[in-house]
């Protein structure tokens, strides 16, 4: 077997740049398929991630304002948008749902401080499920009338770093307040996002120049839904929308798809060139061998004729088949990795600067997937001219070599 | 002891050797000549098991050759059998010394010191010591040639099988491997030469191989009908 390995040494040394070629096809497509693997699985668990800290597996909204409670959601414009508040109790009763709260989203003036698009949303600090276990994770109290919760971006142009904020005093509309905690980002609205209690929400409105009519406690902006154990939430919306249809029913699904929705472009993009570039390297490096045989025929011959068994030959071509993608498969890891750590500002912003970095088995897990992928390349290229070779009578590979 | 039994080989439609009888003796030097394209390689292939005939035997030692396993016939051609060929048939990726040792190689061991003191000691015998580390580009035709005789002897083998050993190298080249190969003849080892340079005819028997049929040389005017004939065509050297 030693001896093997020093006739593909010596062999690979011969034709250096056709070796390199090969090794270039195939660490094109395994660093493209390692890239891949790794952001797509970062964003189901970036998504996954998302789902939990928003809360609610369902968000009604009212379906004639579907654009702007959409962009509040996503992207946590500031807008207003209403329906009355009895809406819930139809919802709360819809087959399928276990528990729902409401939230009312007011438009703040961007005067009252740096920030040009803030959110501001009251919400109801005994009844709410979705932000509440966040912010009770981290104050042992429920919100007070005069604090705020703020999202994970509004932070810093708010109030600077986030080790300063909390306990911080400012001014917000007009009244003083104090940032009770800030909120994990969820690449969603919520980061962009100042959460009161409620009732001040509807206080505030009293008296604003934004609000010449001043929003009532039956107006409400959203319901969130918990779904019961075992129901799908499209089930539950698609029932709602139904029985309902002054309510658009957005599920938790829906909305983290479209943050993801870039990245997950260039994953599918990404998966395609892989699943290309591994098409083409296979034709390369069956090509190549295939050439590399017939210039080698005579030599290969002799070597028969020399005793090497015929699974010797074969050995020695697959044995060549697999340096080459093995280096090409290492490479290609390494090549993918560097991609991934130069690249991971950008990865991250386009993704609600929120993206979960698979964890260390996963990411063992892609290499090695990798360097499969790449040794069945190189024995799937390598095989058909090691089998036609083997198969050659000795005279035969001498005469036909040239 | 080489004995080839009513041998026969086709290409496609066009026939080669027939009915090919044919003894030869350890330790005999025997050359086989005749006209260009009249089967000679062919016959030397299906004698050294690198090509199966269609009809007929060759037995080494008793030994069926054509009988034997795949890897059994390696091992044949590995440890009996030794060729040199009428082209240049170093491996050039390789040392002069790591082509001589090749077929050590090939007989799944690794060359232990022995090896490489019998190798250095066959670089010596065919006159090209201390080249050992150069590669076969490096080497003029006459020393690789030389090289691969000694490659062919690594295994001490005891038969060597040379197809036009010396066809494309000069004159004065050609006599020395000539004796080279009587040499190696002195020591006991069986050579079966395809040549066209009959002036070393004298060396053993020869034979030429003319219409698919095998005739003793001085024979070779003489009708093949006539010999096949009279039945077994057989020359014990
Ligand atoms: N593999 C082959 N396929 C077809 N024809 C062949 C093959 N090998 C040899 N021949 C033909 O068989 C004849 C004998 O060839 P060969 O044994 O090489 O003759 P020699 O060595 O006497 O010149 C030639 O006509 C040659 O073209
Ligand atoms: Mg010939």
């Amino acid at each position: 077997m030693r001896q093997i390995f020093y006739l593909v040494r010596q062999n690979l040394k011969r034709k250096p740049f056709r070796a390199w070629m090969m090794i270039g096809g195939i660490v094109l497509a395994c660093a493209t398929l390692f890239v891949a693997a790794i952001l797509s699985r970062g964003i189901q668990s970036t998504l996954q991630t998302a789902r939990e800290r928003l809360g609610a597996d369902i968000v009604v909204v009212p379906a004639d304002a579907r654009e702007e409670a959409l962009s509040a959601l996503i992207s946590g414009s500031p807008t207003s948008f209403f329906m009355p508040s009895s809406l819930e109790e139809k919802v709360r009763t819809a087959p399928g749902v276990q528990q729902t709260c409401s939230q009312v989203y007011l438009r703040s003036l961007d005067a009252a401080c740096c920030v040009a698009q803030v959110a501001l949303v009251g919400y109801d600090p005994v009844r709410d499920f979705t932000i509440n276990p966040w912010v009770l994770q981290k104050t042992s109290e429920p919100l007070q009338a005069n604090q705020l919760v703020v999202g994970a971006k509004v932070i810093s142009a708010l109030v600077g770093t986030p080790a300063k904020a909390i306990g911080q005093r400012l001014m917000f509309m007009g009244k003083p307040f104090s940032v009770a905690t800030i909120l994990e980002p969820t690449g969603l609205g919520t980061d962009y996002t100042v959460f009161l209690h409620m009732d001040m929400a509807y206080q505030m409105t009293q008296g604003s120049p934004l609000y010449p009519v001043p929003v009532k406690k039956d107006q409400i902006s959203t319901i969130l839904i918990k779904v019961a154990d075992g129901m799908a939430p499209e089930t539950v919306a698609a029932n709602i929308e139904k029985n309902i249809p002054e309510l658009k029913a957005l599920t938790s699904n829906q909305l983290t798809r479209s943050f993801s929705r870039q990245l997950q472009d260039l994953v599918d993009v990404l998966f395609v060139a892989g699943g290309l570039f591994s098409l083409l390297a296979l034709v390369l490096v069956g090509n190549l061998f295939a050439l590399s045989v017939r210039q080698r025929m005579r030599e290969l011959g002799l070597f028969r004729a020399m005793g090497a068994r015929r699974s010797v030959i074969f050995q020695l071509i697959i044995l060549e088949a697999l340096c080459i993608a093995g280096a090409g498969g290492l490479l290609g890891v390494l090549i993918g990795f560097s991609v991934i750590w130069f690249g991971k500002d950008i990865i991250t912003e386009m993704i609600g600067n929120m993206y979960m970095w698979p964890g260390n088995p996963y990411f063992l897990k892609a290499v090695l997937l990798t360097m499969a992928a790449a040794l069945v390349t190189g024995i799937l290229g390598g095989l058909y001219p090691a089998c036609r070779i083997s198969s050659l009578e000795p005279y035969e590979a001498i005469r036909k070599g040239e | 002891m080489i004995q080839v039994e009513a041998l026969s080989k086709d290409y496609k439609s066009v026939r080669v050797l027939q009915g090919i009888n044919w003894a030869i003796e350890d330790g005999a030097f025997v050359i086989v000549t005749g006209r260009s394209g009249g089967g000679k390689t062919t016959l030397l292939s299906i004698v050294g098991g690198l090509t199966r005939p269609d009809a007929g035997r060759v037995l080494i030692d008793d030994t069926d050759i054509w009988q034997l396993s795949e890897p059994d016939l390696a091992a044949l051609r590995n440890e009996k059998l030794g060729f040199v060929f009428q082209f240049p048939s170093l491996i050039p990726t390789l040392s002069v010394l790591d082509n001589v040792l090749l077929p050590i190689a090939f007989g799944d061991k690794s060359p232990n010191l022995e090896d490489l003191k019998f190798a250095t000691s066959l670089l010596e015998m065919v006159g090209i010591s201390g080249k050992d580390g150069q590669y076969p580009a490096q080497l003029s035709g006459g020393q690789q040639r030389r090289a691969a005789i000694a490659r062919a002897m690594i295994k001490r083998p005891a038969i060597i099988l040379a197809d036009e050993p010396t066809g494309d190298l000069d004159e004065k080249t050609e006599a020395e491997i000539m004796d080279l190969f009587q040499s190696i003849n002195g020591q006991g080892t069986t050579i079966v030469m395809v040549t066209h340079a009959l002036d070393y005819a004298k060396i053993g028997k020869t034979y030429t191989l003319k219409d698919s049929h095998l005739f003793p040389y001085e024979d070779s005017e003489a009708s093949p009908r006539d010999l096949t004939r009279g039945g077994e065509l057989r020359h014990d050297a």
